[in-house]
């Protein structure tokens, strides 16, 4: 494994970070943020690798670069195309963007995505984007707690949003992830397509929702490998990950065409008539795909 | 006259904004919105926030990154100051 932790120092000059930690010297290291990122940019790592061979984010080895501590009170975090940029969070309703191993393996899935179908990051393509991304990142977590199907909770984020009842995402129950939130309200995610929202393509739009209509094709994911049952990367996860390296998987894909490789990819792996191949189906099916 | 920070987008699409009462003439308004204009080539950064300032009706969209000197501590306050807006 090839890494690099910078701290940024609460200033957005991503050039001007201090290089913290690196894989090469492995010296130790007493930021919890990052000690956070190491942990969660190994486990990501060894999860492409041991299940799938995968050589990092581009498949040839590349260096994962992790920034910490960006900007003062920053409540994100973001993959820039060359790297990993995550805030300390506001103090009030999130805390560090590196407190849970999910956000860690979602933005380096960003990273996958771009090398391999790099899907438009709006309407319907780009909340296929996110959701290979939470998919991913709930897997890598799922495999790190040695969770199966029915231990997970199936949250992302939810030690990163303050508060016990509170998380950023639900692949089991989108539209539950936070309720009644005294800054946020409700969770606007949909777990079905006939609740899909149509938005603007803007920034304020979510760029056509690719955060909000994302529950849906997580929602598909999640129904999958629940019913398949066991550990989620075992079956679920490779026909996920086929479909996500499958040269077939066009830029603007839609959530019909995402439905079809995996049908087509469970068909390839397991069998037609394999319970794997019912189990997507009932899968897409729930999240009236 | 009063400007207004809007930000969007992120891990969670929240909406947060700040707003604060400025000197400035529409010739300096107009030029700095011309220098801190985002590149509209660059790729779209995946969970990023996105930036605008609002004079009146008109939303412009702005790259923070690009705010010159004189203007770093307007923008400063701007970014400290931002909350989340609540939905009805």
């Amino acid at each position: 494994m090839l890494m690099e932790v910078y701290d940024c120092r609460q200033k957005t000059d991503l050039a001007g970070a201090t290089l913290l930690w690196d894989s090469g010297t492995n010296q130790k290291i007493t930021s919890l943020a990052g000690k956070n990122v190491i942990k969660g940019g190994r486990a990501s790592w060894d999860f492409y690798s041991q299940l799938f061979g995968r050589n990092s984010i581009d498949n040839k080895g590349m260096l994962i670069r992790q920034y910490i501590h960006y900007d003062r009170g920053m409540d994100n975090a973001y993959w820039d195309g060359r790297r990993m940029v995550y805030g300390d969070g506001d103090g009030t309703v999130f805390t560090s963007f590196t407190s849970d191993i999910d956000i860690i393996g979602h933005e380096l899935t960003h990273g996958v995505m771009e090398n391999e179908a790099n899907l438009d990051y709006e309407n319907e393509a780009g909340a296929l984007n996110e959701s290979f991304s939470d998919i991913f990142g709930i897997m890598i977590k799922q495999k790190f707690n040695n969770q199966d199907v029915i231990k997970s909770n199936w949250l992302i984020g939810e030690r990163v949003m303050i508060g016990p009842k509170y998380a950023l995402r639900s692949l089991k129950a989108p539209g539950t992830a936070y309720l009644n939130h005294p800054e946020l309200g409700d969770d606007p995610q949909p777990p079905t397509m006939d609740k899909y929202q149509n938005m603007p393509n803007t920034p304020s739009g979510d760029w056509g929702g690719v955060h909000i209509n994302s529950g849906i094709p997580n929602f598909a994911f999640y129904v999958a490998a629940y019913n398949m049952g066991g550990y989620s990367w075992e079956k679920a996860g490779r026909i996920w990950y086929a479909v996500l390296t499958d040269p077939n998987l066009a830029q603007n894909a839609k959530f019909s065409d995402v439905k079809n490789l995996t049908i087509m990819h469970a068909e390839k792996i397991f069998g037609i008539n394999s319970p794997e191949v019912k189990a997507v189906n009932q899968g897409w099916s729930e999240a009236k795909v | 006259m009063k400007i207004k920070l809007i930000r969007t987008g992120g891990f969670i699409p929240v909406i947060k904004a700040a707003e604060i009462e400025v000197s400035l003439t529409d010739k300096e308004l107009d030029r700095l919105l011309e220098i801190i204009r985002p590149d509209p080539s660059a790729p779209k950064i995946k969970d990023g926030n996105s930036y605008e300032l609002t004079v009146g009706s008109n939303r412009t969209p702005i790259d923070l990154e690009k705010v010159p000197d004189e203007y770093k501590t307007l923008f400063s306050k701007l970014k400290s100051d931002l909350k989340i807006i609540k939905k009805s």
